[in-house]
């Protein structure tokens, strides 16, 4: 309790509305982990109901009222009562411009074009997807004009996901990786091919499942505030406090479930670490997806892939798996699972070329919806930028534009936090390396003082500040992608003679 | 009259309803996935998810734009044919929703509340096997229903009212009618058969849990339990769950000394089938559930003895048990096996007894929360009264209270009014079961050749697809021509065990 009526008010009413949305966290992982089939039905019409109450009871006069009456700068900035209307006002502001007749719409449109966008992909058929597309463009368009017209059109769909964060920011930062990656991937393709063949052989599902479970507990994960399942696309999901779920997905011809485990752990433990006293409020989960991606790709890729971590992991690796990996030394090990290599797939990517598939998706979307590019004409404007970046040919639209569900679902500006989050993450970790010696830790297999460090530095703030303020708070810096490009050279660029 | 005015009211009534049918289906899942799935520490978190889901539930359903939709309707309510689904609609919500708006919001969170706190005072008077301590939690909820008794208009037992939230339109003086018939002949019954000599040995174990779930799994399939609608998990309590259509979930609880998981899977399984065959025009609606607990018991009553301990069941499914359990049972014959299941036996704890003496269990319950709500029982006394009792019925000594007045949570979740449904629902197993048989014929000579289907269809057609269009009494009637009647449950056991 505060000393304030209405601010105790605003938060009981917060509360109600977080606890609907955690329950619809529930029903949303239970769909996809543990629901007989039978019950996708009624499981549609739950989930929407209770979205729809959810929101309603966040957008409701009641709260409005009191976000007028409470002023955050009778607060001291850093407190949470500032930032807690600091942040409610930001998000009721966005959330009351937005009909509900448009949101349900909009809603709509999205779960149908999903369903056709399965089928679609499997028979590489673009026009199947088209009118979906189509329509979700249109429904961008009414959803833009609810809100103040910005320099660009593309910065109200960004907002969505990297709060306050502007196009032409985002802009200036892929063009300096663009810049800086493309030769990269030149150089280290002119090195000659790494041998990964190894990597592509039988692994048991089973034995997979073990070697994740021994990863992820020596990350931090306990049976007592976690756990691991299986589903045909990884995620993570908190249906509240002290409970964080993570899915992976075990194939049998290579080794993808660790690194999709580690990837989710990170966005896990980020959400793991926001401090308790935030929770059950609108301050109490990871401030952007750029953030959370810096931390699902810090723990996949930054430690996950480092020399270090094998260090320590590699010989249990190949206890497990000595059939396949008895002759493949520690360093053969490493270059394989940091093979950079252009490939159609955005989720097969290695950690440069992810980069260009997300470039590429970002630069379609600004001139889909500043109306340059007609979405009929998509197919083949995709193939020519994935000929001119990568240098690859693209056989079908289901290895080309029908990849990726996110244009099916509506989400237009979510690709760039992909590379924002690794742009991020090495910004966080050269912080870190200031005040631990992070490859003496994962070497010993110790993970407690990273996870720790990250926990009290960014993981904990929440969604306290914006994500701007995070950032600058955690390294003291602005986001920039140099240390970023610094580190893919060191770690990935061809040793010179 | 045009349409547009009769329909457009019932319409708004179900998108009300079905908008709390979803927080129900939410609340459901909430609580299933806490007991089944949940990491442990989510625990407090969720308790307040599930609190502020049921009350938004709760809240909406008591509201007055309900009630005026039901005003409305009422005209409309009187005119429709009395069986048809819209009338039932309008007749069973009205009910419900004045039996809620009687209770004032302030009270029902506080029953909630002392529910909650009294649930965890009883785990750890139980682990400590000390009634003195939960005695307070006790006389608190017996104090709560004394104020909800008082927001209904006074009934000729102040317990009737508690009664009626669990078995619609049924009145202490009732059940207590059938339960006096009841325990003379149980009694007796009990006393007749405690020396028999029944030879447990075969059901001694250890039975691996791996071939328990094999064996249970292949039960369920014979009974109809698809994969595509279906799940089975493990919990330490078994129950069954539904959150929404097409979606049924049972828990079992498997111990490797002990063969009662294949008995508590099918005894879920009768809950979850109820709930699978109502008519799916009734989901999300008041009409998409059982029509009471005692009918529901009935149902897993029907399919964990009189299926699951019957000797047609046996015959088909024993050699399969034997090929499970070469080892343990690969020398039990059929025979020993049967007589081994429904050995009578009393026992101090009511969810280990047999068919028989179980009913004494909650006969005890239901005079001693008679007298504890009249006031002729003390908290204080209840401990020396349940003993007493347990020796009276059953002829046992209870050693401590963890085996004795502490054994069933109910009382500490305020379910006072509860447990004389379980009684009456083996009553109405046999009422259903009569009927049924006499329409399909030899109904163990089907489950001798495996064939469960017929009866599952028949109970479907004529029990399960009404959901609560009608009350347990009417249901009752329109099933067997018969009020509520304990003689055939008495015949049925007498032939079955006096034999």
């Amino acid at each position: 309790m505060t000393e304030n009526p209405k601010l105790d008010r605003l938060k009981e009413l917060l509360s109600e509305v977080d606890d609907l949305r955690k329950a619809a966290t529930l029903l949303f992982w239970d769909q996809r982990v543990m629901m007989p089939p039978g019950g996708s039905e009624a499981r549609a019409e739950a989930s929407a109901t209770i979205g729809r109450l959810a929101h309603e009871r966040f957008v409701a006069k009641e709260l409005g009222s009191l976000l007028d009456e409470l002023n955050d700068e009778d607060y001291d900035f850093e407190s949470f009562e500032a930032s807690l209307i600091r942040v409610t006002r930001r998000d009721y502001e966005k959330a009351v411009r937005v009909p509900p007749s448009l949101t349900g719409e909009m809603r709509h449109a999205s779960a149908t074009a999903l369903s056709a966008w399965g089928p679609a992909k499997e028979k590489s058929d673009f026009a199947a997807l088209l009118p979906h597309l189509q329509r979700n463009l249109e429904l961008r368009h009414r959803y833009v004009e609810c809100f103040e017209p910005g320099n660009e059109t593309y910065d109200v769909l960004l907002d969505d996901y990297e709060p306050l964060m502007k196009t032409a920011e985002v802009r200036e930062i892929f063009e300096g990786l663009k810049r800086d990656l493309v030769p990269l991937i030149k150089e280290i393709a002119d090195a000659g091919p790494v041998d990964d063949s190894f990597l592509h052989e039988e692994f048991d599902p089973e034995a997979q499942r073990e070697f994740c479970y021994a990863v992820v507990r020596r990350f931090g994960f306990t049976d007592e505030q976690w756990r691991l399942d299986t589903t045909q696309h990884p995620f993570m999901c908190t249906p509240g406090e002290g409970d964080v779920r993570i899915t992976t997905n075990f194939r049998p011809n290579d080794l993808t479930s660790v690194f999709a485990s580690m990837h989710e752990f990170g966005h896990g433990v980020y959400e793991w670490g926001v401090d308790p006293s935030l929770q059950r409020t609108p301050l109490g989960s990871g401030v952007s997806l750029g953030m959370h991606e810096s931390q699902s790709r810090t723990w996949e890729n930054l430690i996950g892939r480092s020399r270090a971590y094998w260090r320590f992991f590699y010989p249990q690796l190949k206890d497990v798996f000595p059939a396949q990996l008895g002759s493949v030394d520690e360093e053969a090990f490493f270059r394989a699972v940091n093979k950079v290599h252009p490939s159609l797939i955005r989720i097969d990517a290695d950690e440069v070329t992810y980069n260009l598939h997300i470039i590429l998706r970002f630069e379609l979307e600004q001139e889909l919806i500043d109306n340059r590019l007609d979405p009929k004409d998509l197919p083949g404007v995709w193939n020519e930028r994935m000929d001119e970046y990568l240098a690859v040919e693209v056989p079908d639209d289901a290895h080309g534009v029908l990849q990726d569900m996110h244009w099916a679902g509506g989400s237009l500006g979510y690709f760039p936090t992909y590379s924002l989050g690794n742009v991020m993450s090495v910004q966080i970790w050269e912080r870190l390396k200031e005040d631990l010696d992070v490859d003496e830790q994962m070497e010993r297999g110790e993970f407690g003082e990273i996870r720790e460090w990250l926990r009290s530095h960014l993981y904990v703030l929440g969604r306290k500040f914006t994500p701007q303020e995070t950032i600058e708070r955690v390294t003291g810096s602005r986001i920039d992608a140099a240390p970023y490009v610094r580190y893919l050279r060191d770690k990935l660029a061809p040793q010179h003679a | 009259m045009t349409v547009g005015t009769v329909t457009a009211p019932l319409d708004r009534l179900r998108t009300a309803l079905a908008e709390i049918a979803d927080l129900q289906h939410a609340e459901m899942l909430l609580d299933w996935d806490s007991r089944v799935s949940m990491p442990h520490a989510g625990a407090r978190a969720r308790a307040d998810a599930s609190a502020t889901v049921g009350r938004i539930a709760h809240e909406r359903f008591i509201s007055d734009e309900v009630g005026e939709l039901l005003d409305e309707l009422a005209p409309l309510g009187a005119e429709l044919e009395p069986g048809s689904a819209d009338a039932a609609l309008i007749r069973v919500t009205r009910r419900e929703w004045e039996r809620f708006r009687r209770v004032p919001a302030a009270l029902a969170g506080e029953m909630r509340h002392a529910s909650g706190i009294a649930v965890a005072a009883w785990d750890e008077a139980k682990a400590a096997s000390d009634f003195a301590q939960f005695a307070p939690h006790l006389e608190h909820q017996l104090e709560l229903k004394h104020r909800y008794i008082e927001c209904f208009p006074p009934a000729k037992n102040p317990y009737d009212i508690l009664l009626q939230d669990y078995e619609e339109g049924m009145t202490t003086a009732e059940v207590a009618a059938v339960f006096e018939v009841l325990k003379p002949e149980l009694l007796s019954l009990v006393d007749d058969l405690r020396d028999h000599q029944v030879d447990l040995g075969p059901l001694g174990g250890p039975f691996s849990v791996a071939k328990q779930r094999a064996a249970g799994e292949r039960v369920l399939d014979a009974f109809g339990f698809a994969a595509g609608s279906w799940r089975l998990d493990e919990t330490s309590h078994p129950f069954a769950s539904n959150p929404g259509i097409g979606d049924v979930r049972l828990t079992t609880h498997y111990d490797e000394t002990n063969l009662h998981s294949l008995f508590s899977t099918m005894h879920e399984f009768g809950h979850g089938v109820y709930e699978w065959g109502v008519d799916p025009s009734f989901a999300r609606t008041p009409l998409g559930g059982g029509t009471s607990s005692a009918v529901h018991e009935s149902q897993s009553r029907t399919w964990e003895n009189l299926v699951g301990r019957s000797r047609g069941f046996w015959r088909w499914f024993y050699p399969q048990l034997q090929s499970i359990f070469t080892d343990e049972l690969g020398a039990v014959d059929e025979e020993s096996f049967y007589r081994a299941v429904n050995a009578v036996r009393p026992t101090l704890v009511r969810v280990d007894a047999d068919e028989v003496s179980y009913g004494l269990h909650i006969i005890l319950r239901f005079e001693l929360e008679q007298e504890l709500l009249s006031g002729a029982v003390r908290v204080d006394e209840v401990q020396e009264e349940w003993n007493a009792r347990v020796h009276e019925y059953l002829g046992l000594d209870v050693p401590d209270d963890a085996h004795g007045v502490l054994q069933d949570m109910h009382w500490s979740i305020g379910l006072i009014g509860y447990f004389a449904t379980y009684q009456l629902g083996n009553v109405m197993s046999v009422q259903f079961w009569r009927r049924a048989v006499s329409e399909l014929g030899d109904a163990e000579d089907q489950f001798a050749r495996g064939e469960f289907a017929p009866l599952r269809e028949w109970l479907r057609e004529n029990v399960y697809r009404h959901g609560r269009m009608y009350e347990p009494r009417e249901l009752l009637r329109r099933v067997t021509d018969s009020d509520l009647d304990p003689a055939p449950y008495l015949d049925y056991l007498r032939t079955k065990f006096a034999a």
